[in-house]
């Protein structure tokens, strides 16, 4: 019998779940949906940050206050440090070495 | 003899036939190169003509008949070479044994001592860090040698020798924006590198304890310093890891490997008393040996990690480094 705390509990973390697994097929989609490089980037790493946040909350939410939710607490903070960076420094890389990349981003980045 | 062989060799490269040696001999060494010779001039005559077998196939493997049978060839034996490889090991799989099976080989007394006595015969809780520094620490050593041997001969082909030569070798080239690296990567770097660090000598000190090792830890560390260098540039980091400090280090790891381990082979293989204690399982200092083994291990692996990315991304070593 679960009381109605509980089940406050469970709706949330199923919630932020559901919620974080859109976001994640949407940023596989989007990664094979997009042909412009920077917007590529852009919906992988959001996968990383949000879809990582969202289910990883989520779970904290249904396993409750423990050990094991203060270690997916360090992970989505590992990963909020280190994901974007790396989206960064390869953006930087790709702006800075692809000449036609202004012209492209003005033609609307479909090719 | 020998040596005039080799003269009348160098003369036929140069000027296309065999000639007599230098003015410089004695007789008796001019009568013996001159029968060389005319063996030598003989030889060359017929393969000069047409009428032997071997010129005409050499001639005629330069045709595009010949390239043609070549590749045909090539593709025959291609698809039987793929064909035969592909039946040998279609058929070898029915005779293999059945997964999970309780009587398979890999579950001879060999596997059965380490799973029963590892614990009271190492000390180590983690059963796989008994095996590879206790049991089996001969091989670990080999491969840490190997890690060693690859590092040495990287940079053995990355040397540039400045000694004698001015010309034509080009400067090493530090990268442009070495030291110049984004402000993101900088912050991010700073925030990670002490947990990294951290957790890196963690799994090389828990080793006996935990999931981990020196192997896993090693590469932890050097995965580190290649972030520290790669954000802080190479030449900072330089100051106090440099390639030299990398090599005596990896050196001195080896060298304390091999002598603490040789000890134990020694006093194991006669029957004396070690006099290491495997303390209490679990503890932080048991298991013996294993734990300073770790460390040689972890040292070894993560300078050897670090090494290949400072070598390569220099492009060079310095002659004396």
């Amino acid at each position: 019998m679960m009381t109605a705390w509980e089940w406050i509990r469970f709706l949330i973390g199923a919630g932020l779940i559901i919620f974080g697994l859109f976001v994640l097929f949407t940023a596989v989609y989007g990664n094979y949906r997009f042909r412009f490089v920077l917007n590529r980037m852009q919906s992988a790493s959001l996968g990383d940050t949000l879809g990582m946040l969202f289910t990883l909350a989520g779970a904290m939410v249904l396993s409750g206050f423990t050990v094991f939710s203060l270690k997916m607490l360090l992970v989505i903070v590992f990963f909020w440090i280190t994901s974007p960076a790396s989206s960064h420094l390869l953006v930087h890389m790709e702006v800075s070495t692809f000449n036609k990349i202004r012209r492209e981003d003005e033609e609307g980045g479909s090719k | 003899m020998i040596r005039n062989w080799f003269r009348s060799l160098y003369h036929w490269a140069e000027e296309g036939e065999f000639s007599a040696a230098g003015e410089d001999q004695s007789p008796a060494e001019q009568e013996e190169s001159s029968v060389c010779l005319d063996e030598s001039n003989a030889w060359l005559a017929e393969v000069r003509s047409d009428e032997g077998f071997v010129p005409r196939f050499l001639s005629w493997l330069g045709t595009p008949a010949a390239a043609a049978l070549y590749r045909d060839l090539y593709r025959v034996f291609a698809a039987v070479i793929c064909l035969t490889v592909t039946i040998v090991l279609l058929v070898t799989v029915p005779f293999l044994p059945e997964f999970g099976n309780p009587d398979n080989p890999a579950n001879n007394e060999v596997s059965e001592r380490y799973i029963e006595r590892g614990l009271e015969e190492t000390g180590a809780t983690n059963i796989v860090a008994g095996m590879i520094l206790d049991y089996r620490a001969f091989d670990t050593l080999g491969e840490s040698n190997v890690l060693f041997a690859a590092m040495c001969s990287v940079a053995i082909l990355l040397r540039v020798d400045r000694k004698g030569k001015e010309a034509n070798i080009p400067e090493i080239q530090v990268w442009r924006w070495d030291g110049k690296a984004n402000i993101y990567l900088r912050h991010a770097t700073k925030i990670l590198i002490p947990v990294t660090m951290i957790f890196g000598i963690f799994v090389v000190l828990n080793g006996h304890l935990s999931a981990g090792g020196g192997f896993s830890g090693g590469t932890i560390l050097g995965a580190s310093l290649i972030l520290l260098s790669n954000a802080f540039g190479s030449k900072r980091l330089e100051h106090y890891f440099s390639n030299t400090v990398c090599k005596w280090l990896t050196f001195a790891a080896l060298m304390a490997y091999a002598c603490l381990k040789s000890y134990s082979f020694f006093t194991g293989a006669n029957h004396l008393e070690s006099g290491i204690s495997l303390g209490t399982p679990g503890a932080l200092f048991s298991a013996g040996l294993i734990l300073p083994l770790n460390l040689c291990v972890g040292c070894v692996v993560a300078c050897t990690m670090y090494s290949f990315y400072a070598m390569f991304r220099s492009g060079g070593i310095e002659d004396g480094v």
